[in-house]
């Protein structure tokens, strides 16, 4: 289960490429074939990618905004 | 880069590389989120809009694959230019990420690259699958407006014409050569049927061979024209527990990344994968109305392009909003309500329960979806055959 207010600053999750298909989503399995090592460093260079950086941020227009 | 707050933290889309990457709220607020209203409250269970939305530009097409799913023919509807950039507004208001302009054949259409390029000014990244039947250079050039772009091939040569009722093997190779030149991001699909199982391993060394970046492989589905050769051509029991060893196999073999459409994902979970991988990797199965959602040329918003019910028009700001907020129930009510095997299974809140479409063409939209192995080997009659999980 996910904590949300979790103090610690956490990847959760990385899909890596797009998906051109227009019919369904595609699923990366590729990462999955090399195991745990694989998820701590996708996770470790997603946090070097995501530092420093300001994203836009998209609230959805009709959303109230913080 | 952008970034869209969710009820556990928020999710970042990197265009380079191109990822979507999920944090946590601590996460967010370094990167600049004080704070959200999608933090208060319980977890809803579902994001707050799709991730990317399949905009079915049209159902035009003069390919007369045997078995599209689109029913398209040379007459089919279309979305006017205008409309279609409508959608677009509509889809970058909800914050969506990623639209794939798909048909019929997108690549007909007079409008398709101003509308890429429309996508692109709304902050949307456009993706397409074409049968490149006939690109030129020029179409292939303008192609470089797109994150990535796929061509179908379902086989190779003879098996090329067998899959789809006609010649266009040499046409897709051509196109894919010309889009290898100048785009940075292309790729095979193939339609896994029972009759082109055994071209994926020709298919991934032409991949390799062409230097692409990925082949998706898509289940076959009982939609459109497909509905009639769906009996044929669903995977058999053995192909089915087959497929994930087999890409894993390919994969080895020719450095080509593989990817599975969200309908495959019960034939992956049957080889046991690490739940928490599997999350961490977005490996799931059906995302109808959640990660994934559809837009018909008549504007109708649904949970998948293979179908379920219309939840909104896209036209219509209010209904789609609605929509986001508390539809799709087709699809997300289904783990609430899953029978046996799915309700024991530990891969549920991942899987969804496999394919709807497919569950409704075997005769109930709620039952498990039957082409799973584990489904299979739970049925009284193949239990005493000693069907077991690896
Ligand atoms: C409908 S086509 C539209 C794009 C383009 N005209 C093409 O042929 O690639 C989109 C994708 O759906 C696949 N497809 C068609 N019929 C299908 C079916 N019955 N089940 C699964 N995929 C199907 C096609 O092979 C193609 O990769
Ligand atoms: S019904 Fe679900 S699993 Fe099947 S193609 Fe649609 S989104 Fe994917
Ligand atoms: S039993 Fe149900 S939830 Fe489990 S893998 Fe099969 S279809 Fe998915």
């Amino acid at each position: 289960m996910i904590d949300p207010e979790d103090p610690r600053p956490r990847i959760l999750g990385v899909r890596f490429g797009v998906n051109p298909n227009s019919s369904s989503l595609g699923i990366d399995v590729t990462f999955l074939l090399f195991g745990g090592a694989a998820a701590v460093f996708s996770a470790l260079v997603a946090s070097v990618l995501l530092r420093g950086r300001t994203p836009v941020v998209l609230h959805g227009e009709d959303q109230e905004k913080p | 880069m952008k970034l869209r707050p969710e009820w556990n933290g928020a999710l970042v889309a990197l265009e380079r590389p191109h990822a979507l990457v999920s944090v946590n709220r601590a996460w967010a607020r370094r990167l600049g989120v004080k704070d959200s209203p999608r933090w208060r409250g319980d977890d809803p269970g579902h994001l707050s809009a799709p991730t990317e939305v399949h905009l079915v530009v049209s159902k035009r097409c003069s390919a007369g694959c045997t078995s599209c799913y689109v029913d398209a023919t040379p007459n089919g509807p279309a979305l006017e230019a205008r409309a279609a950039r409508q959608a677009i507004d509509r889809l970058a208001a909800l914050g969506v990420f990623h639209v794939a302009l798909g048909g019929g054949e997108a690549m007909d259409l007079d409008y398709l690259f101003e509308l890429a390029h429309y996508a692109r000014s709304k902050g949307l990244v456009p993706n397409l699958t074409t049968a490149g039947l006939g690109l030129t250079v020029e179409q292939a050039r303008a192609c470089a407006v797109f994150g990535q772009i796929n061509v179908s091939v379902d086989g190779v040569g003879e098996a090329y014409r067998r899959a789809r009722g006609f010649d266009g093997y040499a046409h897709a190779v051509k196109a894919l050569r010309a889009l290898r030149a100048s785009c940075k991001r292309v790729g095979i699909n193939f339609v896994v049927s029972r009759s082109s199982f055994d071209e994926l391993p020709r298919v991934v060394a032409l991949a390799r061979s062409l230097k692409l970046d990925e082949v998706e492989l898509l289940r076959f589905k009982p939609a459109g024209r497909g509905t009639a050769t769906f009996a044929q051509e669903d995977l058999t029991d053995e192909q089915a527990r087959a497929l994930f060893p087999l890409v894993r196999r390919l994969t080895f073999r020719h450095r080509v990344r593989l990817k599975l459409d969200c309908s495959f994902a019960p034939m992956v979970f049957w080889h046991r994968p690490s739940v928490a991988l599997a999350r961490f990797f977005g490996v799931v199965g059906c995302q109808g109305g959640n990660v994934l959602a559809s837009v018909m040329p008549d504007g109708s918003l649904t949970g998948c392009s293979f179908g379920g019910p219309t939840e909104a028009s896209i036209f219509d700001a209010a209904g789609v909003d609605r929509a986001v907020e508390s539809g799709f129930q087709a699809f997300r009510g289904y783990a609430a309500r899953a029978p046996d095997p799915c309700r024991s299974c530990e891969y549920l809140s991942l899987c969804n329960g496999g394919c709807r479409v497919v569950a409704a063409a075997k005769g109930d939209w709620w039952q498990p979806d039957p082409g799973c192995p584990r489904v299979v080997a739970f049925r009284p009659a193949s239990r005493s055959v000693g069907a077991a999980s690896p």
